[in-house]
């Protein structure tokens, strides 16, 4: 066996189902966990398939390689510099023609290659017929039918994988236009093989050509000063002979290549599509009924969250106090009570406080995902993101924050410039992730009403508008305009929603869960040696002078910051009271105090080390002050107005 | 004329990419090239983005009014 599994990157355009293939392939027998687009830039999983180890990236959708975009360059470092040991290119059959262009770049860095043509049912919808052999012959490499969706032909694609692994299959780059051939030959033979950055010396010249001014010429200069001279006046010849800058130029070489590929390969029978997305689609995004629409789906969200999450609640929460009962009379109050009444309200608040919510969330999340409504509510708020500053390339991050804040920041890296990365990753820790969905549904719609948490929501969409215009003040330049691609409607899969949910919830499980255990048995172990009294002592001045609480609740606030639901668990805990007799001890609005100052408290250690991470220390810093300074704001109001 | 004020659901045949270097990449990855063809299926209220349908790629974007009117486009008289 080889010491290193043999490593395959998955890379198409965006919305091409990579993902869905990944799942698809990660779900076959996952052997390591992993993690999609949290702790690290791509999501990787090892998997073994009929007893071989691959290691599988995903990396993000592109449409070009570019290796000058620094956003682009971390992602694509696997393709340049660690040199994957396969590159799979997914391509979504139905828009054959474009998906070449980048299937062309590809095949220009000559490293073993095949393509998993993806979305073949909905090519067949189309009227699109595929000479799959012709393609294979004109492109020089493998090509195997898949649906990912219903995965299917993933055996054909996995065998393939492994027969270009084993015998290898080499690849030639394609030739372009005898006169701009003629200039790279010319400049590739003057480069040295050590200032071949990226991959090949031929892939190399092309990045040099089709880079912008700005960022490879500083890379570029380190290596090698006299060549960018070189370049430039290849640059300029093409330019001349054709009348256009260079990257133009070589974008539509590759552009006409790929469409004579498609024409050679592809028969379009019927031209129209099946009408039943494009009429959805026109509602949806009507300029007019669009808003009603989005207003009812996020209504009807909310509500269909709360009537699965509650009764499923009250349901598993009265076993507990019953175990909580007979744990008391057989072990008294001693040490060993304390321990295991600490297990239990953490596995048990976990599983009956916490999943009830976390679950159905999960799930509508990721159909509104698979259903690609959250480019077109994008579309939609656009005109509303302006007024704070933003536009509505921020929307889709803005409700991926509802299912979790730390992809959401992420995913703000499809924000083109700096400056709306930042406000963006600013205003995303006020979104009610589901954590803090849990503690609204399970405190303020359980025990002030459904109502109560409505108006909740809106309250805390109104801050982040709030927030967003005051940081507005600070960043002035203008945002740039808004391009954002609007994916076609696609049926939710089953298999997919699940797959992806099982995901979520399997990281839910290995690493929030612990962490809500861990933290009730420490607050126990606290509350034996009484340690608890000197800490709330200490909070006193803010928990009970500033926000009317009960002094037991300052150390749960402090939890929070390691996970929110952590202060929900450790408050019944601290209370020393069973969830249904929560207001024999705390009043309806220090309930609602409580839920706003956890709410909007500091963002938990997840969030704020990921925009550590991804945006850096200052605004991890200015986030975190943001949040306190608005808890302290919320809290207080909340307290004098009820 | 500018992609803002061409009239909805006609084929329009882009003429000229105008503006920033950077905005011209993006819009020429999307599809956005000399000569594609294009059709405004939507336009936003209160000023709102333009839903704008590339018929040569089947690419949808939502434009922002500021991009749209960099955009030159002709009236196409074959459909693509």
């Amino acid at each position: 066996m080889n010491p290193r599994p043999p490593s395959v990157v998955l890379i198409g355009q965006p919305n091409c189902g990579k993902s869905t293939l990944f799942n698809a392939l990660a779900g076959l027998k996952a052997e390591t966990s992993n993690f999609p687009g949290t702790t690290v830039k791509h999501a990787h999983s090892l998997v073994n398939v009929e007893g071989r180890l691959l290691q599988v990236i995903d990396l993000p959708g592109t449409y070009s390689l570019n290796p000058c975009d620094p956003a682009e360059k971390v992602a694509l470092t696997h393709l340049f510099s660690e040199k994957p040991d396969l590159i799979v290119n997914v391509v979504d059959a139905s828009v054959l023609s474009r998906s070449l262009e980048l299937t062309l770049e590809l095949l220009e860095l000559e490293q073993p290659m095949i393509i998993a043509l993806n979305m073949m049912d909905l090519a067949e919808k189309k009227g699109i017929e595929v000479d799959i052999e012709g393609l294979e012959k004109r492109l020089g490499i493998r090509v195997i039918p898949i649906i990912a969706r219903h995965g299917r032909g993933i055996k054909d694609l996995l065998v393939a994988a492994f027969n270009c692994l084993d015998t290898g299959c080499p690849v030639r780059a394609p030739r372009w236009s005898a006169d701009i051939e003629e200039r790279l030959s010319r400049l590739v033979a003057e480069l040295h093989p050590a200032t071949c950055v990226f991959g090949n010396c031929r892939f190399t010249a092309i990045k040099w050509l089709e880079a912008d001014r700005s960022f490879c010429t500083e890379v570029l200069t380190e290596i090698d000063a006299s060549l960018r001279d070189r370049i430039e006046a290849a640059k300029k010849g093409i330019e001349e002979q054709r009348q256009a800058p260079a990257y133009e130029v070589i974008s539509a070489e590759r552009h006409h290549l790929a469409l004579k590929i498609f024409e050679q390969t592809s028969r379009v029978r019927r031209a129209g599509r099946l009408s039943w997305d494009k009429r959805l689609d026109e509602l949806l995004m009507h300029p007019v009924l669009g808003y009603p629409i989005l207003a009812a789906v996020f209504l009807g969200f909310f509500f269909l969250i709360f009537k699965i999450g509650s009764p499923l609640e009250n349901l598993l929460l009265k076993p507990m106090s019953h175990i909580r009962g007979d744990l008391a009379a057989l072990l008294g109050q001693g040490l060993a009570f304390h321990i295991a009444d600490g297990l239990l309200q953490g596995i048990g608040g976990g599983m009956a406080i916490v999943l009830p919510y976390f679950l159905p969330l999960l799930v509508l999340m990721n159909i509104l995902q698979d259903l690609g409504y959250l480019a077109r509510a994008g579309f939609l708020l656009d005109t509303f993101m302006h007024r704070i500053g933003l536009h509505g390339k921020s929307v889709s991050p803005f409700i991926l924050g509802f299912g979790c804040n730390v992809p959401a920041i992420v995913s703000t890296r499809i924000l083109e410039s700096r400056r709306d990365r930042v406000i963006t990753s600013l205003l995303i820790p006020f979104i009610p992730c589901s954590a803090r969905s849990t503690i609204i549904l399970a405190l303020v719609a359980v025990f002030l009403g459904p109502a109560w948490a409505l108006g909740f929501y809106f309250f805390n969409i109104l801050a982040v508008a709030a927030v967003g215009r005051l940081l507005t003040l600070f960043y002035r330049e203008p945002s740039p305009g808004l391009i954002l691609e609007i994916p076609s409607l696609k049926s939710p899969s089953p298999r997919t929603v699940l797959q992806k949910t099982y995901m979520e919830l399997r990281s839910f499980l290995r690493f929030a869960w612990p962490l809500l255990i861990a933290g009730s048995v420490v607050l126990s172990l606290l509350q034996f040696v009484r340690l608890d009294r000197v800490l709330n002592s200490a909070l006193s001045p803010l928990v009970v002078y500033g926000l009317g609480l009960p002094k037991e609740l300052g150390i749960t606030l402090v939890f929070g910051f390691l996970r929110k639901e952590l202060s929900l668990v450790m408050m019944l805990q601290a209370l020393g009271v069973g969830y249904g007799d929560l207001l024999s001890v705390i009043s309806p609005p220090q309930i609602l105090v409580f839920s706003v100052f956890v709410s909007f408290f500091i963002p938990c250690l997840s969030t704020f080390a990921v925009l550590w991470r991804e945006m850096g220390r200052r605004v991890a810093f200015l986030s975190a002050a943001l949040s306190i300074a608005a808890a302290m704001i919320f809290s207080l109001l909340v307290r004098l107005i009820f | 004329m500018s992609l803002d004020q061409a009239p909805q659901g006609r084929a329009l045949r882009i003429v000229s990419v105008q503006g920033g270097e950077g905005v011209r990449r993006r819009l020429l990855a999307l599809g956005f090239r000399v000569g594609a063809v294009v059709e405004v299926n939507a336009r936003g209220i209160l000023r709102g983005p333009l839903l704008v349908k590339n018929l040569t790629s089947e690419t949808s974007l939502a434009l922002g009014r500021g991009v749209a009117r960099k955009i030159q486009v002709e009236i196409s008289t074959n459909e693509p």
